[in-house]
């Protein structure tokens, strides 16, 4: 099972990933345990995260994830909505979702 | 083996994450919606959110249009000249132009004011011309890519604005220069930096500005200095160019959160006297004694930062929500060096606003209350903004500017060293202490034409503050000798 989500960039972050501005992706439905006392969870944002730098990020980990999240300076809107309001890293993905991601670091 | 108490670490030891907004997810205007942004704590829905950005920029604008500035007004705008926009391709400068562009270009705005009739003298156009103006940095570096043409693709969706691109070299060009309808002079100055008197001479005209500009930058002593450099470079190639265009009025994209990190940066680099500068200033293309001797210019040309009350995310979510295209601009990396003084700052108020969102509100807030203390000697020949009084004799007395003993004083050399006529900032920015290899020989260096051309026409009087036909009184100060304090006070001393 495995859930269908639109990703798309903005703001010159897509220079990090193929110069593509927006993805189509399939991910997990649920996250895997690592360890026996755990068990599997739903697939969340902070995931999502991890997973695009596994898959789709081609150069500069660095400009896109810092301390386990994204980058300060990266806006994240999840379905049209601030990533602040959902919960950020713990919002639990839908099928059909598309989760935008804006660089500010460009400046004035 | 870990010093916790076991029996409550684990998931349930982890503190509940705190939710970055107040009270509700409904929107805090309409108390209907659902929001859809969080600002400072604040939920906004996308019906509120754009009118809220729209007032925020007017708020900044609007009440500096008129010639007397006051607070919000309902009479007419009527500038003095036409508008340029400062234009990097970066996110707030994109935004700031959709901003002025809806407000005060857009065809619909007869359409949209339904207040008198068709040809009613409200709905004319605040500015007869929008200029924009971007400065191509691109040659400074050794690879970076040219955006000018992407520049022009991407502001061609607004009809009716002047472009006008530059490159930073043509700080360097004498064409340029003579294009700017500035007094115009030849001669060709190169500074001395390996001395802090910063000692000036002639300089063949042999090397192209391109060629100019880069043994400027590569001659500074540290990559801040070069940064530094380069930001002063395009802001007076705009200023100039808005000169030349006649606008009374520049407006740069400079957000809340960058407003910030110049603030800090500035004042990091010895800015200090120029805070207000840095939010808000009146430049006047004229010489320092004219601008002594009558504030209230009419020529004077307002440089004002619309989006300073507008955050960072503000400004992408408008971008992504109305489509605005942002070009981006690449950062200024040197080669083979470590960050500046201005990258560090920005990733410190970055993560500043990440993680405690009204931070960045408060420091432009608190340095927009500072009140520089000393008096105005005149204006910096290279970046333009105001020369503290006695800022020489203090940083004589409070570092150390030599190893050797040399007394050499600069009396000697008065009539040709630029360091008098230097805010403390550019003087810093040319003469810090760097790690500067032996082979370097930072000494006929070719400086920008604003420098050099005011230098060599107007140069003593202008700088000084005095009429040219009037005597020069020049106070130096002077470092005196053990033994010439002792021939002083001998005929005191006591035998032994």
């Amino acid at each position: 099972m495995s859930l269908t989500i639109k990703i798309e960039f903005g703001g010159g972050l897509e220079l990090l990933f193929s110069n593509q501005k927006s993805h189509k992706i399939e991910v997990p439905s649920k996250i895997p345990a690592r360890e026996r006392s755990e068990s599997e969870r739903a697939v969340d944002l902070q995931y999502l995260i991890f997973w695009l730098r596994d898959n789709l990020l081609k150069e500069r980990v660095e400009l896109f994830i810092e301390n386990g999240t994204v980058r300060p300076g990266i806006l994240v809107l999840v379905n049209d909505t601030d990533w602040e309001l959902e919960g950020e890293g713990e919002y639990q993905l839908k099928d059909g979702d598309e989760i935008v991601f804006i660089s500010t670091l460009h400046g004035g | 083996m870990s010093c916790g108490n076991p029996a409550v670490e684990g998931t349930d030891a982890v503190m509940q994450r705190k939710p970055k907004y107040d009270k509700s997810r409904i929107c805090v205007k309409c108390k209907e919606n659902l929001g859809k942004i969080v600002v400072r704590h604040a939920v906004y829905c996308k019906d509120c959110f754009f009118p809220f950005m729209s007032f925020k920029f007017r708020r900044s604008l609007e009440p500096f249009v008129n010639a007397k500035p006051d607070g919000p007004r309902k009479t007419a705008l009527k500038p003095t000249g036409d508008i340029l926009v400062g234009f990097s391709g970066g996110l707030g400068s994109s935004v700031l132009l959709d901003l002025i562009h809806r407000s005060y270009v857009s065809p619909n705005l007869v359409q949209t004011n339904p207040e008198g009739g068709r040809d009613h003298p409200r709905k004319d156009r605040v500015w007869k011309n929008v200029n924009i103006c971007y400065v191509e940095v691109s040659d400074a570096f050794t690879q970076m890519k040219d955006n000018t043409e992407d520049i022009r693709h991407s502001i061609e969706r607004y009809k009716g604005l002047e472009f006008t691109p530059l490159r930073a070299q043509d700080a360097f060009d004498p064409s340029w220069w003579a294009k700017t309808d500035r007094e115009f002079d030849l001669s060709h100055m190169g500074v001395d930096l390996t001395s802090e008197d910063l000692l000036l001479s002639s300089i063949s005209q042999g090397s192209s500005p391109k060629d100019s500009l880069r043994k400027y930058l590569s001659s500074l002593p540290t990559d801040t200095a070069r940064s530094t450099a380069l930001q002063t470079i395009t802001r007076l190639l705009i200023y100039h160019t808005a000169h030349r265009l006649g606008c009374s009025h520049i407006v740069l994209g400079t957000c809340l959160t960058s407003l910030a990190v110049s603030l800090i940066s500035s004042i990091s680099q010895g800015g200090g006297f120029h805070v207000k500068e840095e939010i808000q200033e009146e430049w006047a293309p004229h010489s320092t004694q004219e601008v002594k001797s009558t504030r209230s210019h009419t020529n004077d040309i307002r440089i004002i930062r619309p989006l300073r009350d507008v955050g960072m995310k503000e400004c992408a979510a408008w971008a992504w929500w109305n489509r605005v295209t942002v070009v981006g601009r690449e950062s200024w990396e040197w080669t083979g060096s470590k960050p500046g003084i201005g990258k560090l700052t920005k990733d410190f108020i970055f993560g500043l606003e990440k993680d405690y969102p009204s931070t960045v509100s408060t420091i432009v807030r608190t340095c927009g209350k500072l009140a520089p203390k000393g008096e105005v000697s005149g204006q910096c020949l290279l970046c333009s903004r105001p020369i503290q009084q006695g800022v020489q004799e203090w940083k004589t007395r409070i570092s150390i500017r030599s190893h050797n003993t040399d007394d050499s004083t600069p009396s000697d050399s008065v009539a040709t060293a630029l360091t008098p006529y230097l805010c403390y900032t550019c003087h810093t920015t040319l003469t810090s202490r760097s790690p500067r290899t032996a082979q370097d020989n930072p000494t006929n260096v070719p400086l920008p034409m604003w420098a050099t051309s005011t230098h060599t026409t107007s140069f003593t009087s202008d700088a000084l503050g005095v009429n040219k036909d009037d005597d020069i009184e020049v106070f130096v100060g002077k470092r005196t000798t053990e033994e010439q304090m002792h021939n002083i006070v001998k005929g005191f001393l006591l035998d032994e």
